[in-house]
């Protein structure tokens, strides 16, 4: 199953690049097999969707691609580089982001220091700095401040920037969210359900920002239950079944697969009219 | 000088030692969220170290111990924090990883407690349950104080280092660095997603604290002369525990006024009170009491403290004033820049 | 060899003791998940009454004094915990809060305690009685009945949790206490009669620990607290098997290590084991999903 290669072979007619692959992925809880050899490859540049009915271990691959959890065999390539089972920090720092299925705002900070945190390389961060070179924190400290500002306020959190995370609505902290993985500058970012549980309008607006990301060269790969979601915004599609990769490909292919649409498409689209 | 001079001036010291352990605690607990039960140890290990490179050579002295290296006083303090240092780099490395809150709360209690059995029964490390007495004064020759005017001495002193290190832990919590531990605090997983290294945060934390720790512990045995074993008794990490919600979690502030109101009224004051007669330890046992139901009010009613943490805002963060102003400021009309979700959803639609 | 046997002997004692209280720990925080940092003095209060009933004015018979005893200090663990514990369980989700309440419960009684006893050690008047070769070992008829206690009961916990409904409750409730309230199990119910058996439990485990010692202070239970902590960890946290087995090994151990190195180390013999443990399985021995 682990089959070692370094930097995914291009498969596709156009020479598509690879931001993310993984192969045969397992991971078992208490002897249940929840990611059963999952194997795909996330094109760069693109955004990509994770479908699949409930159970079929998407959330247990975000975490696992994103090293919030081990996984019990297979591997992991970012860009050229073997990541399988790195701490999240580390994926963190090569440019992978993510966001959570169930918010988790950092509930005791601000709206805008929630976006201060993410910022990459702080010389703040170290105490040698903090006390010998205080105008260099400083100065780094007031351009943060300043970028997180502007992406607060192309995320319409703005006047919400002083209020504590754990203030916010359901809504709004789905954007804090995803603009706090913004802040990081990401090269890839993975996105758990975000528009799951917010209304109509603010599944528009999220949907603009994140092909807002994608304009600017962000690779995208989001779980997402709402067809019509995924049929507007990805330009491809990972079909997760059972723990395994079912299919990929264009949504629109995978529509006239019958394989895919008897098992599972109907699954996801009965699921995804219920809300 | 009376008596009265000499319990003001105790009480002076015991407000300004606190205030210093109560900052080294809300740095784990209250910025980076260790549950440090054990902490109350690492105030002990910086006693015994300070006092015993303060005193000379063990022999001929009638008391056992290492080190006795007759150090002058702000240099064997400074190793005092140290020492207490490097039991955080051990107690980092065993409990720190994957350990649940119970769990860790657990380990170091007991770690706490077995710290103390070692002390106490181990004579050749720091004289066993006789504790170390007879530690010098510091500066007491130089500048011929006596015994009655050290009291007042040292007191001033404990204030001149508790304002410098309440001044570098401000500068601590007012850097990233200190967000970053507050980011931790709230949800290691996101912080770690986030790009930072949990642990490698946790123990420097643990450092900063247990230093605090430590010269709080050094200037005990410093003040009074000697330190032994009945004086960290692991229950005393919650007094501890106690000065930070009471004064509130999280600010600095608050660890001055929780000191005042738990360690200089509640607990030092009525140990001045007279005895009642016949029933030695009544007043400390309802004290006590007194202690452990208020703490339980305190949580209940206000949890935050009587100084709650601050909001940090914008401006407070270095956000230039003209960037703030003058952008979508009304609270409550609609957010957000309306121009590049319509286009982007034209662009999806433009897709199908 | 005799030292070693001898040692062994203790050991079996002092494993009978943390078996019944760790097992009384383990179940309260199997449902509640929380450490409740009181425990060591509810066993306290329960060797207090127990030794009152007994000695002071109603002489009671001892066996009769200890079952009281230990009921009444279940009766109070209903009480404390409806008043004050689960309040705060509820209204923090942090388990910080309630770990901090329980220790300030702890404060409490322990002085309450020292209010009304005082700080000197009492002594259980319990008639000299020849020691009995069993096997190898070499025990009192006390430390036997003890012993006879503690398997008693592990096989009536074990009963419970494994046939009655009560029990099947108790483990659903273990396991995931939100599932359990939906499919229709009376949580607030199985919380009561848990806080009931965890307090019987600590207060007949500090009637037997006073009465195998001979002694008690109210700081005897809190010091015995910490080796149960040790029998626990070990276990697995949540474990009521672990918890037993832990017992045994954590008893053993320090009593070995008592006789043949230094008793006033003994404690430090179970930290030790704690560590070792943490290193190699940091959730224990029986380690069970979801609690470690």
């Amino acid at each position: 199953m682990t089959t070692d290669r370094t930097t995914t072979p291009a498969t596709g007619p156009d020479e598509t690049r690879f931001a993310l692959s993984c192969d045969g992925i397992t991971k078992a809880f208490q002897g249940v097999r929840a990611v059963n050899g999952a194997t795909f490859d996330v094109p760069e540049g693109l955004v990509t969707a994770l479908i699949g009915p409930n159970g079929a271990g998407k959330t247990t691959v975000v975490n696992i691609l994103s090293g919030s959890m081990t996984c019990d065999s297979g591997t992991e390539h970012i860009g050229g580089t073997d990541v399988t089972n790195w701490p999240s920090y580390r994926i963190a720092r090569l440019g992978l982001m993510r966001t959570f299925q169930l918010s988790r705002e950092l509930g005791g900070l601000t709206v805008l220091e929630n976006l201060l945190v993410a910022a990459p390389d702080q010389a703040g961060e170290s105490m040698v700095n903090v006390f010998f070179r205080p105008s260099a924190v400083r100065r780094q400290e007031r351009e943060n401040v300043a970028r997180a500002l502007d992406i607060l306020e192309t995320y319409g959190l703005f006047h919400l920037r002083d209020n504590r995370a754990s203030d916010l609505s359901g809504g709004q902290k789905k954007l804090l969210e995803i603009s706090r993985a913004v802040m990081a500058s990401p090269k890839v970012l993975l996105l758990d359900e975000p528009m799951a549980g917010v209304n109509p309008a603010l599944i528009e607006r999220i949907g603009g920002y994140i092909l807002d990301l994608k304009a600017a060269g962000v690779t995208v790969l989001m779980i997402e239950h709402n067809l019509s979601v995924v049929e507007r915004i990805c330009d491809h599609v990972i079909v997760l079944a059972e723990g395994q990769t079912l299919a990929t490909g264009k949504l629109s292919d995978l529509r006239e697969n019958e394989e895919v649409v008897q098992a599972y498409l109907g699954e996801v689209i009965d699921a995804s009219t219920h809300g | 000088m009376s008596n009265i001079w000499y319990y003001v001036f105790t009480l002076v010291f015991f407000l300004f030692d606190y205030f210093i352990l109560a900052m080294g605690l809300n740095i784990q607990y209250g910025e980076t969220g260790i549950l440090n039960f054990a902490y109350i140890g690492f105030v002990a290990v910086g006693s015994y170290v300070t006092g015993a490179l303060a005193l000379p050579s063990s022999v001929g002295t009638g008391q056992h111990y290492i080190l006795g290296l007759g150090l002058p006083f702000p240099v064997n303090l400074i190793l005092g924090g140290l020492a207490s240092c490097g039991l955080a780099v051990v107690v980092a490395l065993i409990s720190l990883r994957r350990l649940r809150t119970d769990y860790l709360a657990m380990v170091l209690i007991s770690l706490s407690l077995v710290l103390y059995d070692i002390c106490n029964n181990f004579v050749p490390l720091f004289n066993g349950a006789d504790g170390l007495y007879n530690v010098p004064e510091p500066f007491a020759g130089v500048l011929k104080l006596t015994t009655n005017s050290f009291i007042p001495f040292f007191a001033a002193v404990t204030g001149v280092i508790a304002a410098l290190l309440w001044w570098v832990m401000s500068r601590i919590t007012r850097s990233p660095q200190g967000r970053t531990f507050r980011a931790i605090r709230d949800d290691e997983v996101v912080a770690a997603a986030l790009g930072k290294d949990v642990f490698r945060n946790q123990l420097k934390s643990m450092l900063i604290g247990s230093f605090y720790a430590g010269v709080g512990g050094g200037l005990i045995i410093q003040f009074s002369g000697s330190f032994n074993p009945t004086a960290w008794l692991p229950g005393e990490t919650f007094v501890v525990f106690a000065v930070l919600i009471v004064g509130g979690v999280g600010n600095n502030v608050g660890m001055l006024v929780g000191s005042l109101v738990v360690e200089t009224l509640l607990i030092h004051l009525p140990a001045f009170l007279p005895a009642i007669p016949g029933h030695p330890g009544l007043i400390e046992y309802f004290d006590s009491v007194l202690i452990g139901i208020l703490l339980m009010a305190m949580l209940w009613f206000r949890p935050q403290g009587i100084v709650p943490e601050r909001v940090r805002r914008a401006l407070s963060l270095g956000a230039p004033a003209n960037l703030v102003a003058g952008r979508g400021e009304a609270p409550g009309s609609a957010p957000g820049r309306p121009v590049p979700v319509e286009i982007a959803t034209a662009d999806a639609q433009g897709e199908k | 060899m005799q030292l070693f046997w001898l040692s062994v002997g203790f050991g079996l004692v002092t494993a009978s003791v943390l078996a019944i209280s760790a097992v009384g720990l383990s179940l309260q925080f199997g449902i509640t998940n929380y450490i409740n940092f009181a425990y060591g003095d509810f066993m306290a209060l329960g060797a207090f009454v127990t030794y009152v009933l007994n000695n002071e004015v109603l002489h009671w018979n001892i066996w009769v004094a200890l079952v009281a005893g230990s009921l009444a200090i279940g009766v109070l663990a209903v009480i404390l915990n409806r008043l004050i514990l689960s309040p705060f369980a509820r209204r923090f989700s942090k388990s910080f809060y309630v770990l901090i309440v329980t220790f300030g419960l702890s404060l409490v009684l322990l002085n309450i305690e020292y209010s009304i006893w005082g700080a000197d050690v009492r002594f259980f008047q319990m008639p000299i009685d020849r020691a009995l070769h069993i096997g190898p070992l070499l025990l009192t008829k006390y430390q036997l009945v003890v012993m006879a206690i503690a398997i008693v009961l592990m096989l009536g916990v074990h009963a419970m949790l494994k046939t009655t409904r009560l029990g099947k409750s108790m483990r659903a409730m273990s396991d995931n206490t939100t599932l359990a309230m939906t499919s229709g199990i009376d949580t607030k119910r199985i919380t009561t009669i848990t806080w009931f058996l965890s307090g019987t439990l600590a207060g007949l485990a500090g009637a037997v620990l006073g009465i195998t010692e001979g002694n008690l202070t109210p700081a005897s239970g809190e010091l015995f607290l910490f080796v149960i902590f040790a029998a626990v960890i070990v276990g697995g946290v949540g474990s009521i098997y672990g918890a037993m087995a832990g017992a045994v090994l954590i008893g053993l151990a320090t009593e070995i290590s008592a006789a043949f190195i230094n008793p006033a180390y003994k404690l430090d013999t179970a930290f030790v084991i704690l560590i070792l443990t943490l290193l190699v399985r940091p959730a224990g021995l029986f380690a069970r999903p979801g609690k470690a």
